[in-house]
């Protein structure tokens, strides 16, 4: 099944793919990229590859393959 | 083969601010292009603002109009090159305010163009001045320390009513606060550029996008602030089609 692959060094930690998980799957970290950003991290359990982070994620951290 | 991926046609990072929404509609661009098979013959009009980050970003021939003047830009490029594709990606400081008048003499002349614009109601490259179109009653802003004020700065106006007044082709307004109006608004974008591919008319998309580094706010919540006072004053939908459903 597709899972979502985040590139975290995209990401700029804003927070929007976390709400927009309808499986909460994706977990805010206090964890940061080189660019000195929050990231995340996808639970690969949880997640189904529903596309909802790729799809609000301002910064294409996601692909869901 | 992946189901969702980065389009092709974004080369470059994205540069603007964390939660910025000029990052999803330059997504959305790029996905329609490459939806409608448009890329070789599409040329991009940026403005020098926060839309000039797309310049680096996005695999296209880009321009950069003088601050404002894109319609005008792009009316140019369109009389020349009348077989490219050619949208405008900028903001409302741009369009509604010091670019109001080729705005709207680009809808009066009807000129076959693609308008994305991005309403965050606020001047964000410049650091967050008041937009006299758009910010609405008693945000504050840099110039406007205590809140708009009616009385002396007068009301936000909605600008697709005001260019339903001209005969164009298509007039809509997305948003980005969810999933939904997202997949809402890339059908919006994709309907203007097949305006134009068809030879219609003009098409103006006017986004309701966050800025969350000048309305000081964090990303999530300038979402909601969309969702619970924006879009009140600025309805999403379509306002304008004329070629309708048939």
């Amino acid at each position: 099944m597709a899972k979502a692959k985040p590139n975290t060094e995209l990401c700029k930690g804003c927070r929007l793919c976390v709400g927009a998980c309808p499986k909460q799957a994706i977990i805010p970290l206090e964890e940061v990229n080189k660019k000195g950003y929050q990231i995340i991290r996808v639970d690969e359990e949880k997640c189904i590859g529903c596309g909802m982070c790729y799809k609000t994620c301002p910064d294409c951290v996601f692909t869901i393959a | 083969m992946a189901k969702f991926a980065k389009p092709e046609s974004i080369v470059n990072t994205t540069e603007y601010c964390g939660g910025c929404g000029h990052g999803i509609i330059q997504r959305l661009i790029a996905e329609s292009i490459e939806e409608l098979n448009l890329q070789d013959k599409t040329i991009g009009v940026v403005d020098i603002a926060c839309s000039y980050w797309s310049l680096d970003a996005l695999d296209y021939d880009m321009i950069a109009g003088p601050h404002g003047r894109l319609a005008a830009v792009a009316t140019g490029i369109k009389r020349v090159r009348p077989e490219a594709n050619v949208y405008v990606h900028s903001g409302d400081g741009c369009a509604y305010v010091i670019g109001l008048s080729e705005t709207s003499y680009a809808a009066i002349r009807d000129v076959p163009i693609t308008m994305i614009v991005a309403n965050n109601g606020i001047f964000g490259m410049t650091g967050g001045q008041l937009n006299l179109a758009t910010t609405l009653v008693g945000d504050k802003t840099v110039s406007s320390k205590a809140g708009r004020n009616p009385d002396t700065m007068g009301h936000p106006v909605d600008m697709l009513k005001s260019f339903q007044n001209y005969d164009v082709e298509f007039l809509a307004r997305g948003a980005l606060y969810d999933v939904k109006h997202i997949e809402q608004t890339k059908k919006f974008i994709k309907k203007g550029l097949e305006n134009q591919r068809d030879g219609k008319g003009f098409s103006l998309i006017e986004v309701l996008s966050p800025c969350p580094t000048n309305w000081k706010l964090d990303p999530v919540k300038a979402m909601e602030k969309i969702k619970n006072e924006n879009e009140k004053i600025f309805p999403v939908g379509v306002y304008t089609d004329r070629g309708g459903v048939q």
